[in-house]
């Protein structure tokens, strides 16, 4: 039994082993060990023996085995050795306060952004990965192509889901969800509960949504069956237990059948409640196994295993022409999202939930490094600094025999005990901003989706140890490498000459410090100009109140509208599908083109009334608008925008009279001007308008002046014409303006994160202000005695830091410029790049330092020269 | 007596070597307990015991030829000595005598 030449015992262990073990009896347990490896390994896997074979090893680490301790009698000590370290270190950091200050704050405060920023990405990368089968879960989603244009859509129809369970072998199950808008009632206890989702019976089988009451299986088969999510049936049921009661949703009264655990808030879409599909399917079968164009659902599919995903998308092609008919409109793709990705999609339109921004996460990691990195730097400029004050200890250590590598190893104990203590500084106060910051990222950011402590622990301890040795390297090898000779004969050229390379990372900060300034800047710059452009209709005033279609208000519009219109402060009323701001439905719908053929697309709808236009003040361009007295605009008229008059190659004029097949067979009668319906992140795209009898929303434009009692005057009308709806109001420009919510939280958290990589910035040149003093107090005295001016000492001191800013603002210009040009390209429109913003930076940066520089360098001009003269 | 108290697992050990005799090594005892008392027996235990019992006296040991399946290292084979034999004799007496001691109503009816 002699040993193959490939099966050999891991050399790491043997060597960990050969090194703890005993000599005396290294002998013949390496024997045993070797011998029991061969045995295993032809027995077994090769793997497995090996991964016995260190256990062992492992095991074998225990007193009575590993070898003694030396005797001792031998020169090395090395414990009272590095006490001596440490408590030099500690004295050394307490005899200059000052800068140990500074030091600890300036890194504290760098550590505390970091981890808070930290926490922030973790949170917007951790979404929806904490399902058991995040990796197994992917949506479907499409890319629809029309005659006209190519769709990027993320909705589905009802009959995908059940098809691709049946044709495809790696699908293992499926669940559709459809958003419903509800009005829930219980006991007089009434809400709008917006986010209601219709889902397959499927859904606890394929998420983890945790159900805490109820059957997992059976929870959502029956029609008119609802799981609640534990906050919602607090608010209606609060202390009784609901399941086997009812509650109404809209006209319907549903069985509750379960509840489940919250929806984590790291969840691409949330929702407060679970409507069983089959409340929808048992009236609409048909629909359910051929509508493949009814585009109102998300499908989600279980695969059977992570890998067949690409197997799945292979097929797709074949599976689109096997089951849909090649129309007007055909499916050019289905592609499948997984699960964990979509939250940092591209937008697709129609999309369910809220989704985080790739950009954002990327911006504000790079703030975070860079502010680190103002922090690393002033500990590596202030340790340099002050390397002259530890000449004499060098230089006696390295007379009495210390080694360059055990000095190395002081100075870096040193800054890895500096950082542990700003560190700990640190954690409390990001603990102390933590709630701020949870309000300026608009997110709960709950410690339940933090991994394991331990795992925390041990990343914050490599990073204490990465920014220890980082912020320590470079001065424990410049203190370290000073010749004893040099030290005691201070010839001073060769102590001092690292002046370059401090002012390198002085330049540095400063670009950093002038990018983040003239960054945030332009950002706002950016934003206010979104948010100030013509939208081409007026947004301001404008109360929204939904109607959920509710009977008393539809059979009464007129007299509805007419009745809030006669309120004081009320300018115009007017009802509609949707608003600006919120998303538009899109329909198939068959437009004559300039050669008279009919030609069938998916063009934008809302369907509003009279005085949509008029409200709005969206202008026309060619045409009339909808006329009460025209009773066949009702089911003939369609008015049209201008993106949609020149993508058909059409003029205004032209468009008239175009005939259009969708509900009702009718014509164009009017052309409006381009309004931006939805962010400006979009371009403008086709649209139609239509009457509708049966608006969601009933906008009400006010006076300006004196808004809040106009809004207390709709509402009481409101209560009173219609008391059992909610009174849920929104205003339309604080409404549409929530589309660039992640950009203004950017430009908050990056405004603030500026002031902060300032402010550490301006510690470090505080430090390195006070140094410069201090070298030169004599020389001051004397040009005192000479009789310099105030001024021309603080110029004179202040002048080596202040060109370095000139510098800092010449290299970081092109920079900023470059990344928020890239940055820019997500709007639709431009900011121009103000150059004026970049002075305003660098003054700004200016200002700070020379505060920082003059504070110091004013005491040090107005002492008393004698003072300075005589410390010797 | 109390100087010659005995861990249990020592005591197992002890009764090993003997039976192994002469050709008790750290393999063959793991393999001998592992079979007999179907045990687990981590070598880690095994070897801090085995020279325990050596320092005081239990066991003696002496190394063998090298052999070739062992990647070249050496056997140690342990053997009990006079007074391991001692203790371990003592022991078992001791066991008997307090088994004997017990009132035969102690035991539950089978």
């Amino acid at each position: 039994m002699t040993a193959p030449s490939g099966i050999k015992p891991p050399t790491i262990s043997l060597r960990f082993f050969r090194w703890f073990c005993d000599p005396t009896i290294a002998e013949d347990i390496e024997g045993d060990l070797t011998e029991m490896f061969l045995r295993e390994a032809h027995k077994d896997t090769l793997s497995h023996a090996r991964w016995r074979f260190t256990l062992n090893v492992l095991r074998l680490f225990r007193p009575g085995i590993i070898r003694k301790v030396k005797n001792p009698s031998s020169h090395f000590h090395p414990s009272p050795m590095f006490k001596n370290y440490f408590i030099t270190s500690v004295r050394s950091l307490a005899r200059s306060k000052g800068f140990s200050t500074i030091n600890i704050i300036g890194l504290a405060v760098g550590l505390a952004t970091f981890s808070l920023i930290s926490f922030y990405v973790y949170h917007e990368m951790s979404f929806d990965r904490y399902h058991k089968n995040a990796d197994r879960i992917v949506r479907v989603v499409e890319n629809l192509r029309t005659e006209n244009e190519l769709l990027f859509q993320s909705v589905s129809s009802p009959p995908m889901g059940p098809h691709l369970l049946n044709d495809f072998p790696e699908v293992e199950s499926y669940a559709r969800f459809q958003n419903w808008s509800l009005l829930a009632e219980r006991n007089g206890i009434s809400y709008y509960e917006p986010d209601s989702y219709l889902a397959d019976s499927t859904v606890f089988d394929i998420f983890s949504f945790n159900l805490l009451q109820g059957d997992k299986k059976s929870a959502l088969r029956e029609p008119f069956s609802i799981v609640l999510t534990e906050s919602m049936a607090k608010k209606y049921f609060d202390g009784e237990d609901p399941v086997g009661q009812t509650i109404k949703m809209d006209y319907d009264n549903y069985k509750v059948t379960g509840v489940m655990e919250d929806v984590p808030e790291n969840s691409h879409f949330r929702f407060s409640n679970l409507i069983s599909f089959s409340t929808w399917s048992r009236n609409n079968k048909q629909a359910e196994n051929g509508e493949w164009f009814w585009n109102g659902f998300h499908t989600y599919l279980l695969l059977r295993d992570a890998g067949s995903i690409d197997k799945v998308r292979a097929k797709m092609k074949a599976f689109i022409g096997r089951n849909m008919e090649k129309g007007g409109m055909y499916y050019e793709d289905l592609p499948l999202q997984p699960l964990a990705s979509i939250y940092m999609a591209p937008l697709r339109s129609w999309e369910n939930g809220t989704r985080g921004s790739l950009n954002n996460v990327y911006i504000l990691s790079i703030i975070a490094m860079f502010i680190l990195l103002i922090a690393c730097f002033n500990y590596v400029n202030l340790a340099t600094a002050r390397a002259s004050r530890r000449l004499k200890e060098v230089g006696l250590r390295k007379s009495l025999g210390a080694m360059r590598r055990m000095l190395v190893a002081q100075f870096l104990g040193e800054s890895i005990i500096v950082t542990l203590l700003a560190s700990l500084l640190g954690m409390l106060i990001a603990w102390l901003i933590l709630p701020s910051f949870r309000t300026i990222v608009e997110s709960r950011l709950s410690f339940s989706i933090l991994p394991d402590p331990w795992i925390i622990a041990g990343a914050g301890l490599g990073l204490i140890l990465f920014i220890g040795i980082l912020a320590g390297a470079y001065p424990a090898l410049i203190i370290s490498g000073f010749q004893p000779l040099q030290i005691f004969r201070p010839s001073v050229k060769g102590i001092y000459s690292h002046h370059n390379f401090r002012k390198v990372l002085v330049s540095v900060q400063f670009v950093i410090s002038i990018m983040l300034v003239a960054g945030t800047l332009l950002v706002q710059d950016q934003i206010e100009l979104v948010k100030n452009q013509d939208l081409g209709f007026n947004k301001n005033a404008t109360l929204v109140v939904p109607t959920n279609g509710d009977t008393v208000i539809m059979n009464h519009l007129d007299a509805v509208k007419n009745e809030l219109k006669a309120l004081k402060g009320v300018v115009a009323v007017t009802g509609s599908a949707s608003v600006p701001g919120r998303s538009t439905t899109n329909n198939y719908t068959q437009i004559e083109m300039t050669d008279g053929k009919m030609s069938p697309t998916n063009i934008n709808f809302n369907y509003v009334d009279h005085d949509f236009l008029t409200t709005y003040s969206i202008k026309l361009l060619a045409g009339r608008d909808f006329r009460r007295d025209v009773k066949a605009d009702d089911t003939t008229a369609f008015l049209i925008n201008e993106t949609a008059v020149k993508d058909f190659g059409w003029t205004p004029e032209q468009a008239l009279g175009k005939k259009i097949h969708h509900r009702y067979q009718g014509k164009i009668i009017g052309v409006i001007k381009d309004f931006n319906y939805m962010s400006l992140h979009n371009k403008v795209e086709p649209l139609m308008l239509s009457l509708s009898a049966w608006p969601n929303r009933i906008s009400i434009r006010l006076d300006e002046t004196d808004l809040t009692a106009s809004v207390d005057r709709v509402q009481r009308k409101w209560t009173e014409l219609a008391p059992n709806l909610p009174f849920d109001y929104t205003f339309l420009d604080v409404d549409f303006d929530r589309q660039y919510k992640a950009d203004q939280q950017l430009s908050k958290v990056a405004g603030i994160f500026t002031g902060l990589a300032i402010f550490i910035g301006c510690l470090g040149l505080l430090g390195l202000t006070s140094f410069a003093v201090e070298r030169r107090t004599k020389e001051i005295g004397i040009r005192k005695v000479l009789g310099a001016s105030v001024g021309s000492v603080v110029v004179l001191i202040a002048r080596e830091f202040l060109w370095l800013i000139v510098i800092a603002l010449l290299v970081s210009t092109p920079i900023t410029w470059y990344l928020i040009q890239r940055w820019e390209q997500n709007f639709t429109l431009q900011a121009v790049i103000n150059p004026l913003r970049f002075l305003v930076a660098g003054v700004c940066v200016f200002v700070f330092a020379w505060m920082t520089i003059s504070l110091l360098s004013f005491r040090a001009a107005t002492a008393n020269p004698t003072k300075a003269l005589r410390t010797e | 007596m109390n100087r010659h108290q005995l861990g249990e697992f020592e005591e197992i050990v002890l009764l090993t070597v003997g039976i192994l005799y002469k050709k008790a090594y750290g393999v063959a005892i793991i393999d001998e307990i592992e079979q007999r008392l179907s045990r687990k027996v981590s070598i880690g235990a095994l070897q801090t015991v085995l020279r325990r019992l050596e320092d005081k006296g239990y066991l003696s040991s002496e190394l063998g030829e090298a052999t070739s399946v062992r990647g070249g290292k050496r056997k140690r084979f342990f053997n009990l000595t006079t007074l391991g034999s001692r203790v371990l004799r003592e022991t078992q007496d001791q066991r008997v005598e307090l088994f004997k001691a017990i009132p035969r109503v102690a035991f539950p009816k089978q």
